[in-house]
């Protein structure tokens, strides 16, 4: 959000689990719509991921970025 | 006008003042055990004042249901705890539940009240996220109660029966549920002998806690693997007097509990993997053996939120943990 705040296109991901957490930061921020990605299981919410893990993750993911960030806001 | 155990005070703080001055406090205020309030407990739980809970014979310790049900009112509690109190002090008092060894240890031994069955969701005894700490009334005050129990009725004060060298926080207070709904696993209670739709309470005095933490296991060997490991790192030395039954608690935490869940790894599994490994010969100093007599004295309890890969392990203390049913 800060990113966003300092002209930035910006898309946060967060894990499923920290759902709440995130939806709560966004409140107390003044942003309670902020949209962000989310990433589930089998990738485990503390990103201690190995090479492959990261790998296979920012295959899925980089789409989803890229479309948040040129898609309509 | 506050009166509680016939004395009669001014105010409520004149109250806690006085019961700060007489020592009978954890150090924290506490409510006021009015004659109304400990009636309306023994009521609950269906018990005279004068039915008798457990002993402490080395320290002629006496417990009744009136002295718990007026700690339990200084606790916090309400009404519908004291039947989960008592079982906990029953179990507690129970000869190898060994309130005096480990209430008077300078290793200052903790106990963890462990609860079970129905009763955690009718009064909201917390298992999830943060369920070791804060923010929990059913927690934090059923633990505080068999806390006070042992200091006001059974003399376990620092600098007198309690000898510990450093104590713990965790003798403020320390209650969890199982995670009952995490998955298929046979609650502990049911392992014990139990009936699922009985409630129930495990106490189990801990020597010390250790966090296992494996983030980067991704199956059930790995994580148990880790679990042996860190149990051995402390070792645990066993005891003639608990002879073969003796406990270590493991709660599984979420991000691990999750690789049994997918290999469909069951308790009796996680126990049978674990037992010769943890009893297999030291060959370091950091590698010592963890003398536990059967698989099944490895109990396993799901508790714990999302996110941290990591389990906690409750090493035992010289005494067994003991399972009492909520009456």
């Amino acid at each position: 959000m800060e990113l966003e705040w300092a002209g930035v296109p910006s898309i946060a991901i967060v894990h499923e689990e920290m759902r709440g957490s995130a939806q709560a930061v966004a409140r107390v921020s003044g942003c309670p719509d902020y949209e962000f990605l989310t990433v589930d299981y089998p990738w485990v919410p503390i990103a201690i991921w190995s090479k492959e893990e990261c790998l296979d993750l920012a295959e899925i993911m980089a789409p989803k970025v890229l479309a948040a960030l040129t898609g309509p806001s | 006008m506050t009166t509680a155990a016939q004395h009669a005070y001014d105010s409520y703080e004149a109250l806690v003042e006085d019961y700060f001055e007489k020592g009978w406090t954890d150090g924290l205020p506490i409510m006021p055990p009015t004659p109304e309030k400990v009636a309306a407990f023994l009521e609950r739980a269906g018990l005279s004042g004068g039915e008798v809970l457990g002993t402490v014979p080395t320290r002629e310790v006496t417990c009744t249901a009136q002295q718990a049900a007026a700690n339990a009112v200084m606790a916090g509690c309400l009404p519908e705890y004291f039947p989960t109190v008592v079982a906990a002090v029953r179990a507690h008092l129970q000869p190898k539940g060994n309130c005096h060894s480990t209430t008077g240890t300078l290793s200052g031994a903790a106990q963890a009240v462990i609860i079970n069955g129905p009763v955690r969701n009718e009064l909201g005894v917390a298992s999830g996220a943060g369920c070791f700490g804060p923010g929990f009334r059913a927690n934090a005050t059923i633990g505080r109660a068999l806390r006070l129990v042992i200091r006001n009725v059974c003399r376990g004060i620092p600098g007198f029966l309690d000898r510990a060298s450093y104590s713990t926080p965790a003798r403020y207070s320390f209650c969890f549920g199982e995670n009952e709904e995490a998955s298929d696993w046979a609650p502990l209670h049911v392992q014990r002998g139990l009936a699922p739709e009985q409630s129930a309470v495990t106490v189990h005095s801990l020597m010390k806690m250790v966090e296992a933490t494996d983030f980067t296991s991704r199956d059930a060997v790995g994580v148990c693997d880790t679990l042996v490991t860190n149990i051995r790192a402390n070792g645990i030395a066993g005891d003639a007097w608990l002879g073969e039954d003796g406990n270590v608690v493991i709660v599984v935490g979420h991000e691990h509990h999750r690789f049994f869940n997918e290999e469909g790894w069951s308790k009796a599994d996680i126990q049978q993997y674990l037992w010769p490994r943890l009893n297999a010969p030291a060959t370091s100093a950091t590698d010592r053996m963890a003398r536990i007599g059967k698989p099944e004295g490895i109990l396993i309890v799901a508790a714990g939120g999302a996110g941290m890969g990591a389990s906690w392990l409750l090493l035992p203390h010289l005494a067994l943990a003991i399972t009492e049913p909520v009456s």
